[in-house]
């Protein structure tokens, strides 16, 4: 070959390489820019009048005295609003029997439109749910609620070998005539008025707990669950895994028996994480009783059964690049075997064990399977730590599945789910900067 | 990492009761024992957790004892019950609302309404194109829950029966709200959900002519009706005997009746 082609050659690997990276980089901003744009949504939006009430009426944050000058602010305009409504009730009384009965059919959806959109009137208390109690809290969600009061979404029907094609009606068309058609346009022109939505920086997103399961509040239980987890795994398998893989690097003989203890270890690393939680279910919980029900404990062995292979392998990497120099000078002076994996190859190992459990915490805290049967619940209150040998937790990687697929108003809170997965990523994150911050630290102190 | 932790300390309020209330199971029951977990722990300060995964496993939970309260979308089976006896656990059954299962499609589907046998023929498969039952040229998209599902469980015994298996063709979704959200995407699904998930993203069609409704299900004219449980081991006492005394009290009642559930 000659040097002309070396170079092109040399040249073009440059080139898939970079461009593999610019790909991978690319990939990461499509899979993270959504993620970080709607999950800070649940944090800074524009809040309305209903989500200051909220917050002072559930939370009791907030000013007292602004809040009810801005309830007065707003009253003038929905009680207007609420007269309308009142009046055309009046008017229904009085008119033919047939037409009112028609109207009224119409009337019901417009009237729970508008306390979606504004909340209950004043005086009716009656709503137990608080999903009932409030209006909309977040503005662009007032917006699509405010388009469903002035329109009706309809589907013509009228061709039965076609699917139908969905348009819209001004609502405030059928009423044409009544006393509640300008209803219809004082709501929409006054809107922001009634509700008064305002920059809102919510940072009890992230330390209140939940309302009504996750329609309100934040996801404080789910937070504290994740750590409680994910610590409680590595109080298990990081001294576990350590004293795993002193014993394989330094004790074990090589033969038959490690072999296959080592291939097991390298199997086990490989078993799909929902094996991990049956049999969580199944020896933690129903065989072993190490709690009554679903607890963090149970949660937290079998999320450390399935992050050990990681943590032995990773221990056992970091002890053989111990150079043998270092071992051979500690025992040729006089130090004992015991004594030199304690003073020696561990502490020169550090760097690359820590680095390893880092990983595996943040490991712990993205998994799912493992805790669906053996402690995560969808609703729960935040639980103290004296709780954790007994109780179960919310947990953000489950609690994000919950939110998506299972909840009831799936659709209605889509930004409790965007920002639960933007805590879990940053919390993931944040243990793997860590890491790499610690081993730095270690290393240099090692080196110093 | 002392930061994180002297944060997690901070948030912590030790909780005194550690004895709360454990419910598993159903989740068409969810929606109610969410609320009334919440409305609970509000009034009483007795913590409830709630989890989500199924009527089978909340049955299996019960029997295992790793649940204080099994949440169940249809009636245990007479295995389950066996099963339970031989633990030496008598499961008894709270009545917590009535629910009717929804034959819910895209709302753009112009069908009118369907027969039992028609949605039958659908589910075994003898139809497989929406002209066949009147509506448009188009494929049948036939979504069904899985099999540890309660809903599933009804749905056969009202609708299918036993004799005729629903073909394995179908898709299987793991909750109603899956269930929903793959309908209210798919122009040509058809699908089931308790009638507490029932919203404008998809259309309920009427059932041999009766749509449901809160009345048509409390009359029984809308056939596709069923009873929501709570499921104890025994008699249940102190606050497990509270809770299941709520679907019975006023404000029980407007709570399940908010959720779009029908109070017995």
């Amino acid at each position: 070959m000659n040097l002309g082609t070396r170079k092109i050659l040399d040249r073009s690997f440059t080139a898939l390489g970079i461009g593999s990276i610019v790909v991978m980089a690319l990939a990461l901003l499509i899979v993270i820019t959504p993620i970080i744009y709607n999950g800070l949504g649940a944090v800074f939006f524009k809040g309305t009048i209903e989500h200051r009430k909220l917050l002072y009426n559930e939370f009791h944050r907030g000013d007292g005295a602004e809040l009810e000058r801005e309830i007065a602010e707003v009253a003038v305009y929905r009680d207007q609003a609420y007269r309308m409504l009142a009046d055309f009730e009046l008017e229904l009384e009085g008119m033919d029997p047939e037409k009112a009965r028609e109207y009224r059919m119409q009337y019901g959806p417009v009237k729970t439109a508008l306390q979606t959109l504004l909340g209950p009137p004043p005086g009716d208390d009656s709503a137990i749910l608080t999903r009932f109690r409030y209006g909309q809290t977040r503005w662009e969600k007032a917006e699509e609620k405010l388009h469903a009061l002035l329109y009706e979404s309809k589907w013509d029907y009228s061709d039965p070998d076609v699917m139908a094609k969905e348009y819209f009606v001004r609502r405030a068309e059928s009423f044409e005539g009544t006393k509640l058609a300008p209803m219809f346009g004082f709501v929409e022109k006054n809107a922001e008025k009634m509700l008064l939505p305002r920059f809102t920086l919510y940072w009890g997103f992230l330390t209140d707990s939940s309302i009504d399961a996750h329609i309100f509040g934040g996801i404080w239980p789910e937070i504290q669950g994740t750590f409680f987890l994910a610590i409680g795994a590595m109080l298990f398998a990081f001294p576990l895994g350590v004293v795993a893989a002193i014993y394989f690097t330094e004790y074990a003989k090589d033969g038959v028996f490690t072999s296959m203890l080592r291939s097991a270890n390298s199997t086990l690393a490989g078993v799909p994480s929902i094996v991990f939680g049956l049999f969580g279910l199944a020896f933690f919980i129903n065989t072993l009783n190490v709690s009554e029900s679903k607890s963090v404990l149970a949660g937290a062995l079998t999320l450390a059964i399935m992050i050990l292979p990681t943590i032995i392998r990773a221990a056992e990497e970091a002890i053989l690049a111990v150079p043998k120099t270092y071992k051979e000078a500690s025992l040729g002076l006089g130090s004992t075997k015991w004594n030199t994996i304690v003073t020696v190859i561990l502490p020169a190992a550090l760097p690359g064990i820590i680095t390893g459990g880092v990983i595996s915490l943040g490991r712990a805290a993205g998994e799912t399977a493992p805790i669906i049967f053996t402690a995560a619940v969808s609703v729960g209150s935040a639980i103290g730590i004296a709780d954790v040998l007994s109780s179960p937790t919310p947990a953000l990687s489950w609690n994000i599945y919950n939110l998506a697929s299972e909840h009831e108003a799936a659709a209605e809170i889509r930004h409790v789910q965007y920002g639960m997965v933007l805590a879990l990523v940053s919390i993931v994150l944040l243990l793997n900067l860590s890491a790499v911050l610690l081993r730095a630290r270690i290393s240099k102190k090692l080196k110093g | 990492m002392l930061a994180l932790a002297a944060l997690m300390l901070m948030g912590t309020e030790v909780s005194a009761a550690g004895n709360g209330i454990v419910i598993d199971g159903s989740t068409t029951v969810g929606p109610i024992a969410k609320s009334f977990a919440a409305y609970f722990t509000k009034r009483y300060g007795v913590p409830v957790t709630v989890s989500e995964s199924g009527s089978g496993n909340g049955a299996k939970s019960l029997i295992n004892g790793a649940c204080d309260i099994a949440a169940m979308s249809r009636d245990m089976k007479t295995q389950e019950i066996a099963a339970a006896r031989k633990k030496g656990i008598q499961p008894v059954a709270h009545v917590a609302a009535l629910d009717g299962i929804a034959i819910v499609v895209h709302p753009s589907n112009p069908v009118r309404g369907l027969t039992k046998a028609q949605i039958a023929g659908i589910y075994q498969g003898r139809y497989t194109n929406w002209r066949e039952v009147g509506g448009p040229n188009s494929r049948i998209v036939v979504i069904q829950r899985e099999s540890n599902s309660g809903t599933q469980e009804s749905f056969k015994t009202l609708v299918t029966g036993k004799a005729v298996p629903i073909m394995p063709r179908a898709e299987s979704q793991a909750s109603n709200g899956a269930v929903k959200s793959r309908v209210s995407t798919t122009p040509s699904a058809i699908g089931f959900i308790g009638m507490g998930f029932l919203d404008s993203s998809v259309r309920a069609v009427p059932v041999d002519g009766v749509k449901p409704s809160v009345a048509s299900i409390r009359s029984g004219t809308y056939k596709l009706s069923r009873k929501l449980y709570f499921y104890t081991s025994g008699q249940p006492t102190g606050s497990i005997k509270q809770f299941l005394a709520l679907p019975s009290t006023a404000d029980g009642r407007r709570i399940i009746s908010e959720l779009g559930f029908i109070s017995q």
